[in-house]
């Protein structure tokens, strides 16, 4: 797994590395149960503050993608979210919400939008296909 | 975030040199843990700051604390708890690397060793060589080394890579990141003045611009970066004087125009769709040139 932070992005740094770790566990680029890199060399890689680390890995946790072991440090999660399936279902619908309305402004009908994302769940799946046979 | 007492308050500072008032009225506040970021101009008023902070210097009037203590009359409960690396480091030029180290520690209560021999290693520093013939780089980072192993819940660095080629400065700010800020992070607070900013991009937590002696902006770097965008629109013609409310500045080549917006960035963003433009990007300003902004308002932008 590589992250990479880009200060122009507008979004904050922490939120760049929660992204990143959530893709990287969705295509399978971090297979559960793997660690994460500790807090420290993590930091001094990136040059950013270990408070934006620490910061990152809390919000993780918090979602469930990622669980901290005292004196171990932090793993992806095997048993995934902690969240109820109702409130799963709502904040993916709120991220739905956005690309629908992206959709409408860039003249992509349903029809399109929904090939889309077939496509892209299928991509996804390939992607952790090939890092389970690696 | 934080209820603590902060780390560093500073209430309308004032110090004057002669009729100059090289610090004017300057109020902030450092929360424990946090790495601040203090940038100014030469001759903005960092380094008197710091100075009134260390006790170097007497504040002309206004309040300054550390660890909630007054910096003059406390100040070996104040001195014992923080570490200060200046713009010029000089060390006694018969002493050896090693012999300047011990010297160091024996003023201090706390000393790891094992940073100590981390940090010799990782600078190759020889610990017999004399403190006259290290270069400048050198002595830096024998600075920095006395500034780290005493462990200090405060550490003060004053344009600490100014000067410095760029290897050395890498290896400088990667030390400060990882070294330093081991053990109890909530605790651990660096306080650093400097005008190379972009090096420190991904270490601040939170800085203060400052100009001719007073606070200009305090801002969370993370809503800085938000707030601060640079907007580009390029369209098929020439569009012509554009009028924009709530830019910071507007820059017209042509077909380009470039606007810096500070928080007003949808408003800005519509105005230019609405004359459809061919090309439209949005990209946030980094804390560099946030501080160029911020120095160079509306107009000026050259």
């Amino acid at each position: 797994m590589r992250l990479e932070i880009n200060f122009k992005s507008g979004k904050p740094v922490y939120l760049q590395m929660v992204d990143q770790v959530k893709a990287a566990a969705a295509s399978g680029a971090v297979q559960p149960g793997e660690p994460l890199p500790s807090i420290r060399p993590l930091a001094e890689e990136l040059r950013v503050n270990r408070n934006t680390v620490a910061k990152a890995y809390a919000e993780l946790e918090r979602q469930g993608v990622i669980e901290s072991i005292a004196g171990k440090g932090c793993f992806v999660r095997t048993n995934g979210s902690p969240l109820k399936k109702a409130v799963r279902m709502e904040l993916v619908t709120h991220e739905i919400d956005a690309a629908v309305i992206q959709a409408h402004h860039l003249q992509v009908n349903k029809a399109e939008f929904l090939r889309l994302a077939e496509e892209r769940f299928a991509a996804f799946q390939q992607r952790r296909d090939r890092a389970a046979n690696e | 975030m934080h209820t603590d007492t902060p780390v560093i308050d500073v209430d309308r500072l004032v110090r004057r040199y002669g009729r100059t008032d090289a610090v004017d009225g300057l109020t902030l506040r450092v929360a424990p843990g946090r790495c601040y970021g203090f940038f100014g101009r030469n001759g903005a008023g960092k380094t008197t700051t710091i100075k009134c902070l260390l006790n170097l210097l007497r504040p002309t009037s206004g309040g300054i604390r550390v660890f909630g203590l007054d910096p003059a009359r406390d100040e070996v409960a104040v001195k014992s708890r923080l570490a200060y690396v200046p713009d010029a480091v000089a060390f006694y030029p018969w002493m050896t690397v090693r012999g300047t180290l011990d010297y160091f520690a024996s003023f201090r209560s706390r000393w790891n060793q094992e940073t100590e021999r981390a940090l010799l290693d990782r600078f190759r520093l020889d610990p017999r060589q004399r403190a006259s013939h290290l270069s400048k780089g050198q002595r830096t980072q024998l600075a920095l080394i006395t500034a780290i192993c005493p462990e200090p819940d405060l550490l003060v660095l004053d344009e600490p890579t100014s000067g410095l080629d760029p290897i050395v400065r890498r290896e400088f700010i990667q030390t400060v990141i990882g070294a330093y800020q081991e053990g109890d992070p909530g605790r651990r607070t660096v306080f650093v003045s400097t005008h190379l900013i972009s090096e420190f991009e991904g270490l601040i937590d939170e800085f203060t611009i400052l100009e001719h002696g007073r606070n200009v902006l305090t801002l969370d770097a993370d809503t800085a970066r938000q707030r601060y965008q640079k907007i580009h629109a390029r369209f098929a013609t020439d569009p012509g004087t554009v009028h924009l409310d709530g830019a910071q500045s507007v820059r017209q080549r042509g077909r380009d125009v470039e606007v810096v917006v500070d928080g007003r960035s949808t408003e800005v963003v519509d105005r230019l769709k609405a004359r459809s433009p061919e090309a439209l990007t949005i990209e946030s300003l980094s804390l560099e040139e946030i501080f160029v902004a911020t120095l160079q308002p509306a107009g000026a932008a050259a």
